[in-house]
């Protein structure tokens, strides 16, 4: 399955495929010219609403990282952010993770868990999701 | 020629001096999945029954398909399709011939998908409706009002006594039907991640009015908990627009909030002299917090 999406999770699925498709664009997961699902089939495979799909490969088309051709499935241009192939520089791909930093590292101060404890956890989660 | 499936103004209702609904406007058009949400009592089914056309309004008026819903010519009849909470199958009859029964009121009935989804669900169409349970009763409730392909499906709470394995066959049909883009569906549900999954649009109805009638995307970008971390002491008083409910137990304080901007954001952030951490809520949290 290419996304993860978690309905219940209070970030509306179009922003969850959004994030996605632009983590996975920048680290060079998803290459130009690679098919993304159709709307139709990840509506069905994940039973959520087909129009939040649909808005979020707009959004991407919008930005220029998928491109829509006639009668084929949406496919991927590119990085938005200029390399047109290949990885993001690494400062970059940073960047984008940090928003999410910054939660993990305040939800961790008001649980009052310690750095050690906080990097425990990751990398628990880390080698979890290792392949 | 309208393009709008539903289209309600200043819609109310009465029963007898008791107010049930009051000033409700809304549009569906097609390809559009709403979610009714609202405690018991809130009006959910009464609005329903009033789109069916079951109940007179008692102030402003419901089109469907651009007829008054109470007047409903039979031709526009048979493009919706409803599931009423309490079924109304016929206890002797099998589930072939109950099948047969309301196939033989409509011209475009769709028996491969009927066949499909029968095998699919695992209904007995030999069965006898007498011996069925509540959840298989209300399996076939859901097939039949799918079988004329209507253009307009409504669905009073559907799947209160479905498992939870029914429940997702059952959304992703709701899913097949939708992705053609010229159906519409309005259902209740007290399941809210059904409704998270499945809508696009939300109605929360309190006590007979609409608390928020929109995008689902909006209501989740609108209705959020923030995270006040100032850089001093906070002062006593925090002025928060659109505040639900604060929460200042620990060193940093909480709030939900509604009708959440950027602008919002900043002008808080200026006031505490801070940062302002934004948390994205799920539906049910929203509902709840609407209902403190």
């Amino acid at each position: 399955m290419l996304f993860i999406l978690n309905p219940q999770s209070g970030v509306p699925i179009y922003r969850q495929i959004l994030e996605q498709v632009r983590r996975m664009v920048s680290s060079g997961q998803l290459q130009p010219g690679t098919e993304l699902p159709s709307v139709r089939d990840l509506a069905v495979a994940h039973a959520v609403n087909p129009m939040t799909i649909s808005k979020a490969y707009s959004l991407l088309e919008a930005e220029g990282l998928l491109a829509r051709n006639r009668g084929k499935p949406m496919t991927v241009v590119g990085s938005a952010r200029g390399t047109a192939r290949g990885q993001t520089p690494l400062n970059k791909r940073v960047e984008q993770i940090n928003p999410l930093v910054d939660q993990i590292v305040l939800a961790a101060r008001q649980l009052q868990l310690s750095e050690a404890e906080l990097v425990k956890a990751l990398r628990r989660k880390w080698e979890e999701t290792d392949e | 020629m309208n393009s709008a499936t539903v289209e309600a103004s200043h819609l109310g209702k009465m029963f007898g001096t008791k107010r049930v609904l009051q000033d409700l406007s809304f549009g569906v058009s097609p390809g559009d999945v709403v979610g009714v949400l609202g405690k018991n009592g809130a009006g959910k089914t009464t609005l329903l029954e009033l789109m069916l056309g079951f109940t007179q309004p008692t102030e402003g008026a419901v089109r469907l398909f651009g007829h008054e819903s109470y007047r409903l010519p039979g031709d526009a009849k048979a493009r919706v399709g409803f599931v009423p909470q309490q079924d109304e199958l016929v206890d002797h009859l099998t589930v072939a011939d109950q099948l047969r029964v309301i196939a033989s009121f409509y011209p475009h009935w769709d028996k491969d998908l009927m066949s499909r989804l029968c095998q699919e669900w695992g209904i007995d169409v030999r069965a006898r409706i007498k011996g069925m349970s509540v959840g298989e009763r209300q399996k076939l409730s859901i097939l039949l009002a799918f079988g004329h392909k209507p253009d307009l499906l409504i669905l009073d709470e559907p799947v209160a006594s479905l498992d939870p394995i029914a429940r997702r066959q059952f959304l992703e049909q709701l899913v097949e039907i939708s992705t053609d883009g010229r159906r519409a569906i309005v259902f209740s549900s007290h399941i809210v991640s059904d409704i998270e999954r499945l809508a696009n649009r939300i109605w929360i109805l309190k006590e007979g009015r609409f608390d928020w009638q929109g995008d689902l995307d909006s209501l989740k970008e609108s209705i959020v908990r923030i995270h006040l971390r100032g850089s001093g002491r906070l002062p006593e008083v925090l002025a928060i627009p659109g505040a639900l409910s604060v929460r200042r137990e620990s060193a940093f304080p909480t709030a939900i909030v509604r009708d959440w901007t950027e602008g919002a954001q900043r002008e808080l952030e200026r006031q505490i002299a801070g940062t302002v951490e934004v948390e994205a809520l799920g539906l049910e949290e929203i509902f709840v917090e609407l209902h403190r």
